[in-house]
């Protein structure tokens, strides 16, 4: 819900015929692919029975590619069944999979971190006006008053790097940032008041580890939070285990977490994690000018160590 | 003759309650969220929607100690939490499918072993349910038996009428308490006209075809087909009010410490791993699918009563989309 922008322009930001062309395309797309054998799974998208609601689907058969959809509601990022913690839900052989273009950015990611490889999928991009936000109004068509707090400031709405690009997007119209000045807010905040602000939000986490779930690098096979031989992070939703399981998912996914905001999307606690993601981010740009999911071909800079990396925080 | 209360009486006996030392728990906003909270005036009572998590927490909280230890000069002193000092409680605002849950949960909580931290505060809280004048296209109360209207596990029960305020129907002794101890907050009505309550569109649900289905079905492509998609969080568990896994653990260091009790859900992958590394629901449409068996068979064979009220939390707050109404339309076409 924090991540939706406040009420106020409901002009659509796309014409309702944009989303029919691209499904069109997609699924003529998906059956060729199945049809042809190039791929033995399609990942995409279907509707939901709500209005304006869309889920995950994993289609290997042709006859059913029309059942995929893209539409405002397609908010997955749908990297995640490609990882190890998602294992074999698409069964093996070359997949392709529909991605947006912060999808784009967590495949990269992925690939850098070994998880897949290019040459085992093939990626259809589609060209992306921006998803609904969490807790939005799903009934209208997509604004700048329903739409997610991320794609208000994104800048991988084509998505580059993908085998074909389905859909052309018309001149969308600048919107002013919502995360960047919060994060902004957050930043001009004094340590204590930050610290304040965090402990405040985390309170309220129930650890139910939807973000965690959702999450395409938190593919761990044994997730430190579930340790309990010998206990690392206290697993009860208290106020001290929370803060020690957020810190643990803010370091371990600095540098790595692509922006998708799916952790953010997904809590039901409505705390702000994207901000911290963005933060994190920051952080990394400006220690070691490293941006997560640019180009496949990186390592991040917390996995690698060069002699003249900074040392300044070792008193 | 039929009791009335408006807005702001119900707000000030939220107020003579608090001020006799009773605990009152209501609907409150804090930022975008609302949440079955403790009050600490009337004015917090937030009623304009569904709490994002259900009221089943009042008597089943989120964690809880359940004793405390101390390591001392002669060993391990262990302290017991005493479920009977818990504080007299109010629960107020609290929606058809969360006001019916709690029955249904006395069930299980009552079973062969008595849980006495969720039965005394069952015990020490008197329920105001409030007819439902919200349900959007995830609410199904009225595909499960219940509707917004309905009653069941409410002490006192408020309907909006048309003229502002309730109408207050008292069906238990707590509830009647309630009215006859606060009688100048509460007015006498021969015409008050309930607000029209939009009840859930859609498909009626058969819960009898629907077991049927189910007695059958334990082996089926169906839940692959659902739920390989599902992300294994605790999501639909941890907001639905009928939901009832925990798990205990201790807490602290050698020196001291608590057991606690917190919510756990089936969902979760570890949920059934055992110590041996073996673990019997290997894959998530076998976790899934035994959130849908307790839900519609375990329970209903157990105790004859369904373990879903219909209140669609788990369906607006499902990560990857699963909507419960969907599944159970799909297997109620056989
Ligand atoms: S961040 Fe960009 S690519 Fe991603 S959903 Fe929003 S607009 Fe689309
Ligand atoms: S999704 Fe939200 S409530 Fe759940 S574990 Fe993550 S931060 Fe906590
Ligand atoms: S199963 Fe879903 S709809 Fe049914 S009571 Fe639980 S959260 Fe509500
Ligand atoms: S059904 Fe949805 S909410 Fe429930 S465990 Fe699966 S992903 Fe989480």
């Amino acid at each position: 819900m924090n991540n939706t922008a406040q009420k106020h322009d409901a002009t659509p930001l796309v014409a309702e015929s944009y989303y029919a062309a691209v499904t069109d395309a997609l699924r003529t797309e998906a059956a060729r692919l199945l049809s042809e054998g190039v791929v033995t799974a399609v990942i995409g998208y279907k509707e939901g029975r709500r209005h304006g609601t869309a889920g995950p689907a994993i289609v290997v058969d042709p006859a059913r590619a029309n059942e995929l959809i893209f539409s405002a509601a397609c908010v997955n990022n749908l990297a995640l069944y490609l990882t190890k913690a998602k294992k074999g839900v698409a069964g093996t052989g070359k997949i392709a999979i529909v991605a947006k273009g912060c999808d784009l950015r967590a495949l990269a990611g992925l690939m850098a971190e070994s998880q897949i490889r290019r040459e085992d999928l093939h990626i259809i991009g589609v060209a992306c006006a921006g998803v609904f936000g969490s807790g939005a109004d799903r009934r209208e068509p997509l604004s700048a008053g329903n739409l997610a707090g991320k794609c208000r400031e994104c800048s991988v709405g084509a998505p580059e790097g993908a085998d074909i690009v389905i859909g052309t997007l018309p001149p969308l119209p600048e919107l002013s940032p919502v995360e960047a000045e919060e994060l902004a807010r957050l930043e001009a905040m004094t340590p204590a008041e930050r610290w304040a602000f965090w402990k405040e939000n985390f309170a309220r986490c129930i650890r139910c580890f939807a973000c965690r779930q959702v999450c395409p690098f938190c593919y761990c096979e044994q997730c430190l939070c579930d340790r309990n031989r010998p206990q690392a992070v206290e697993t009860t939703p208290r106020p001290a285990g929370n803060m020690a399981w957020h810190i643990v998912r803010a370091m371990h996914l600095a540098g790595r977490c692509a922006g998708c905001a799916e952790c953010e999307r997904a809590c039901p606690m409505d705390i702000p994690l994207n901000l911290l993601n963005r933060k994190m981010a920051r952080e990394l740009k400006e220690l070691y000018g490293h941006e997560a999911g640019l180009t496949p071909v990186e390592k991040g800079p917390l996995v690698i160590y060069r002699e003249d990396d900074d040392q300044s925080f070792i008193k | 003759m039929p009791k009335t209360i408006t807005e702001q009486n119900l707000r000030l006996l939220i107020d003579s309650l608090i001020k006799e030392g009773t605990r009152v728990i209501g609907p409150r906003r804090t930022g975008t969220i609302t949440l079955y909270e403790p009050l600490a005036r009337g004015e917090e009572l937030d009623l304009n929607e569904l709490p994002r998590r259900s009221a089943k927490e009042v008597f089943f909280p989120v964690c809880e100690n359940i004793l405390s230890f101390q390591r001392g000069e002669e060993g391990v002193k262990v302290t017991d939490i005493d479920p009977c000092a818990f504080p007299e409680t109010v629960l107020i605002g609290a929606r058809p499918c969360d006001a019916a849950a709690a029955p249904v949960l006395d069930s299980v909580f009552s079973w062969d072993y008595k849980d006495e931290f969720f039965l005394q505060r069952r015990r020490k809280t008197t329920v105001i349910g409030l007819a439902c004048t919200t349900a959007d296209d995830a609410c199904f109360c009225s595909a499960v038996g219940l509707s917004p209207a309905d009653s069941k596990g409410a002490d006192l029960f408020l309907t909006p009428v048309r003229e502002g305020g309730y109408l207050c129907e008292a069906l238990t002794d707590k509830g009647k308490t309630l009215i006859t101890s606060h009688a100048r907050l509460f007015a006498e009505t021969s015409a008050a006209a309930p607000l029209s309550l939009n009840e859930p569109a859609g498909v009626k649900l058969d819960l009898h075809k629907i077991k049927g289905w189910l007695d059958e079905n334990f082996e089926s492509p169906i839940w692959k087909e659902i739920a390989d998609r599902c992300a294994g969080c605790g999501s639909c568990a941890f907001l639905c009010p009928a939901c009832h896994c925990f798990d205990i653990v201790d807490e602290g260091t050698e020196a001291e410490g608590h057991r606690r009790k917190f919510w756990d859900a089936c969902g979760f992958g570890k949920f059934t791993d055992h110590a041996s590394g073996h673990n019997p629901r290997d894959a998530q449409p076998k976790r899934y699918r035994n959130r849908i068996m307790h839900k519609f068979k375990y329970y209903d064979d157990k105790f004859g009563q369904t373990l879903c009220t219909g209140c669609g939390r788990c369906i607006r707050w499902c990560p990857v989309g699963i909507d419960i109404k969907a599944v159970l339309e799909e297997i109620q076409k056989g």
